[in-house]
């Protein structure tokens, strides 16, 4: 936010002329619209955008002109302590990117040396910052072209980028922009895709006066191992469960210019599982991330393996069925007791097979009867002839009463369908 | 409450599919709700009342019901147009934000109720269809209320109230975002994508209007239009012809910066060539609106007339007409179809150009080499069984990998 340009003293309050006074009292009704406050308020995009950032990944922001994407940069900027320098690709050359060439007293010896334009000589001398590239989707092709060299190879001209530098770019979506940008699939594989939105409430607070504060997501040193730990157990598992989500190129004409899934992305993806992780951030700002870098699908796939990662262990639930903890969620509660099912079934012993009814007798005394139908019916399907029926199974008769119930209802619905289709369509 | 669960279980088995979704709702009793309710965190609120008079095999319906206004994300797309079309004062108790609220959930119920019931699951007294209406069946959300005023509905229908997850309308009974075991968006997205994965996976089992949700509920279609637009754009835009760079002639702000050498820019606008598929299986309205498309899109990006060219291509191909000459181009054919011929005749013309946009259903040969420039195809979707008499076992090639292709309509 520029600070209010008071022209001179002078002008400032008690002016001389008729025209002064009318400057300086425009100048204090300038400072009073721009004295806000800000107040603290969680903000998942930009945490994603932190994480992303701190991760060393290149971060595409895509947003409609005007929604406040420079803004959260420089919020970013500010609270990460790095100089911003915002380079606005639609009103450059390719040549400011590539280097312009300069020709000296005698190319032939000499060559002809391609000279940095003056924001990365700047860069480099600071050795850290954050370089906005703003405006990728009205630049031409050339300039996209030599854009990459800067994103991909951190090279402007002969000058490389000093790992401090941090890159951010932006741009409008595919239908809003007015020409042909798009990335090409090697390209968009290496950034993490943000989708940028405003906020209906945060844009009438703030104009209103008050901002939002975000507060940063910090990395916690002792989390660090663990971290990197998770991540790698996470993707890896993952990938070995579903080796075809490795790579895979996007194939049709809605899905170009965003994330896919290949050896590079999932590194990034694990890279951010990690710093996610490390800073304790929520699942929903990790979905952002994990989405963006490897795409819809294979990220939606990897956090719902997150999910059953967190459910228990069933051979631990077998070992203490009194004291198991069941997840509350009807899905995953019921997951938890199709695993132990499949637990005992993988290796039918007489007291596994026991267990398993001791954790659905658990199951239901903490919580609904229905999601036990399916798992006990597998499990009395496991039975041996020698093994008796334990006490237990008594306490589950509600539940085979319930099955009972929804099997008759299904009977009388497949009974009444031939005489009430013609009946039922009037209402 | 075992009345209810049992009929969660007989929705469970009739369509197995949803179940995930099914059990991932939390049932929340309450009753200050006429019948039952969702909100956008996936809770269900139930009124005991409603539970104890209806049969089992109803609420299994409705249970579906709820469940499918959560999955088909009523509540975002029915805020989204009420932000569009509507005078959206939330504070306000007017009648206007209530009769408002109870269309949007009316045009839900429609798109729900024409597709889910039947096969084991019985249509639920009091649902409404959109032959209630006398409009098609088979509609989205946003088309009935579109087309539709939906008055004369209201008075018998005052009562009907699907919550928030129907409409995106908070109610008062309602426990909210902060509130005990609702989903985060996270969640809620997970649960969405494995039923649609799992709609996906047994394509065979599940009628077609899920299977539809499931192709689409992660990547919504993008109107064809713009996508057309954007892939004959950036065809024409490639390096190469268009607008870029050169250094051709200097720049003129070398002046100013003596012993650096700028390039300047320079603009070349892309000769378009629209082969357009004149066979019997392409209706005359499909051209028409596709041909006009591809005309405004071509200038827009030429901005000259006389670089568009169209080939018409039945199993011959015609001559290429300029569009410049042509006030009305006559688009003959009706016979076969060999796009290949037109492919040909497109390159063979001079000059040469730069995009070749073909508008084909795609029952036709492809050209087996990639052509010498690029390619945009608009497809005109056709059902995936479309057996011909003569030979069943033919199956048209589908387009091939080297060109952009963008379904229309």
């Amino acid at each position: 936010m520029p600070a209010p340009a008071a022209g001179t003293p002078a002008l400032t309050r008690a002016g001389t002329s008729g025209t002064g006074t009318q400057l300086a009292l425009a100048d204090d009704l300038l400072t009073l619209l721009r004295t806000t406050t800000t107040e603290p308020r969680p903000d998942e995009q930009l945490e994603a955008l932190t994480l992303a950032v701190a991760a060393d990944l290149p971060v595409l922001l895509w947003g409609e002109p005007g929604i406040g994407k420079t803004a959260a940069l420089t919020q970013l900027a500010t609270s990460l302590d790095l100089p911003l320098t915002t380079v606005i690709a639609s009103v450059h050359e390719p040549s400011d990117f590539s280097g312009l060439p300069i020709v000296g007293d005698d190319p032939a010896v000499q060559g002809v040396p391609m000279a940095p334009p003056q924001w990365a000589v700047e860069l480099v001398r600071a050795g850290r910052g954050l370089l906005f590239l703003d405006e990728l989707s009205t630049a031409t092709p050339a300039v996209q072209a030599a854009l990459l060299r800067v994103v991909l190879e951190r090279k402007v001209g002969a000058l490389q980028l000093p790992p401090g530098v941090r890159i951010v770019a932006a741009a409008n979506p595919r239908a809003s922009a007015a020409d042909g940008w798009e990335l090409s699939p090697p390209l968009a594989n290496r950034f993490v895709h943000l989708y940028w939105v405003h906020d209906r409430e945060v844009v009438v607070r703030g104009l209103g006066g008050v901002w939002p504060r975000a507060e940063l997501p910090r990395l916690v040193p002792e989390r660090l191992p663990e971290a990197v730990a998770f991540a790698r157990r996470a993707v890896c598992g993952f990938l070995e469960a579903r080796p075809t989500l490795i790579h895979r190129l996007p194939n049709t004409e809605t899905r170009r210019g965003g994330a896919w899934p290949s050896p590079r992305s999932w590194e990034a993806a694990l890279t951010l599982l990690a710093f996610g992780t490390a800073a304790s951030v929520s699942r929903d700002v990790l979905a952002q991330l994990v989405r963006g870098a490897v795409g819809d699908g294979p990220g939606l796939e990897l956090l719902a393996h997150l999910d059953r990662m967190d459910l228990p262990d069933p051979e631990s639930l077998l070992a203490d069925p009194p004291s198991a903890e069941l997840p509350v969620r009807g899905d995953l509660r019921q997951a938890a007791l199709e695993a132990v099912v499949a637990a005992v079934g993988a290796r039918p012993e007489r007291k596994r097979w026991e267990a398993g009814w001791a954790v659905l007798v658990r199951a239901l005394e903490t919580g609904a009867p229905d999601l036990l139908v399916a798992p006990a019916t597998v499990l009395a399907a496991l039975r041996r002839d020698d093994w008796e029926v334990p006490e237990a199974v008594e306490r589950l008769a509600g539940v085979i009463g319930l099955a009972r119930r929804a099997d008759r209802s299904v009977g009388r619905a497949a009974a009444s369908a031939g005489a009430g289709r013609a009946a039922g369509a009037g209402r | 409450m075992e009345k209810l669960l049992a009929a969660r279980l007989h929705a469970v088995k009739v369509r197995p599919y949803l179940a995930a979704a099914l059990f991932a709702l939390h049932v929340v009793e309450d009753r200050s709700v006429p019948t039952m309710a969702v909100d956008p965190h996936w809770r269900c609120y139930v009124s005991p009342g409603f539970v104890a008079r209806t049969p089992v095999e109803e609420l299994a319906g409705v249970w579906v019901h709820e469940v499918s206004h959560l999955l088909r994300d009523h509540h975002g797309r029915g805020e989204r147009y009420a932000r569009e079309h509507e005078e959206h004062r939330p504070g306000e108790r007017g009648t206007a934000a209530g009769w408002g609220r109870l269309r949007r959930n009316i045009a839900a119920d429609f798109e729900i109720n024409d597709d889910i019931y039947g096969d084991g699951l019985p249509l639920p007294s009091g649902a409404v269809l959109p032959s209630l209406l006398r409009l098609p069946a088979g509609l989205l959300m946003e088309e009935y209320l579109r087309t539709a005023s939906m008055s004369g509905l209201t008075a018998d229908l005052a009562w009907l109230d699907c919550g928030s997850g129907a409409d995106g309308q908070i109610r008062p009974w309602e426990l909210g975002p902060d509130g005990a075991h609702g989903l985060s968006r996270q969640q809620r997205d997970a649960v969405r994508f494995r039923v649609a994965e799992g709609i996906r996976g047994r394509p065979g089992s599940a009628p077609d209007g899920w299977r539809r949700w499931a192709d689409e509920a992660f990547h919504p279609p993008q109107p064809w239009r713009q996508l057309l637009g954007a892939a004959v754009r950036s065809a024409a835009g490639a390096a190469g012809v268009g607008e870029d760079h050169s250094f051709r002639r200097p720049s003129r702000r070398s002046a100013g910066v003596p012993g650096v050498l700028l390039p300047s820019l320079r603009r070349t606008p892309p000769r378009v060539c629209v082969v357009i598929d004149t066979s019997g299986s392409v209706s005359d309205a499909e051209l028409g609106g596709a041909l006009l498309e591809v005309a405004a899109i071509a200038q827009a990006v030429g901005g000259r007339r006389d670089l568009v060219s169209v080939i018409s291509c039945d199993a011959a191909a015609g001559v290429a007409v300029p569009l410049c000459r042509a006030e009305n181009i006559a688009l003959i054919g009706g016979g076969g179809t060999d796009l290949r011929s037109g492919f040909d005749r497109a390159l063979r013309s001079r000059p040469r150009p730069d995009v070749i946009v073909a508008l084909t259903d795609g029952q036709t040969p492809w050209p087996s080499a990639q052509p010498s420039c690029r390619t945009v195809v608009g497809l005109f979707p056709r059902p995936a069984r479309a057996v011909d008499e003569e030979d069943p076992d033919y199956v048209p090639d589908a387009p091939p990998p080297w060109a952009r292709v963008v379904t229309i309509g």
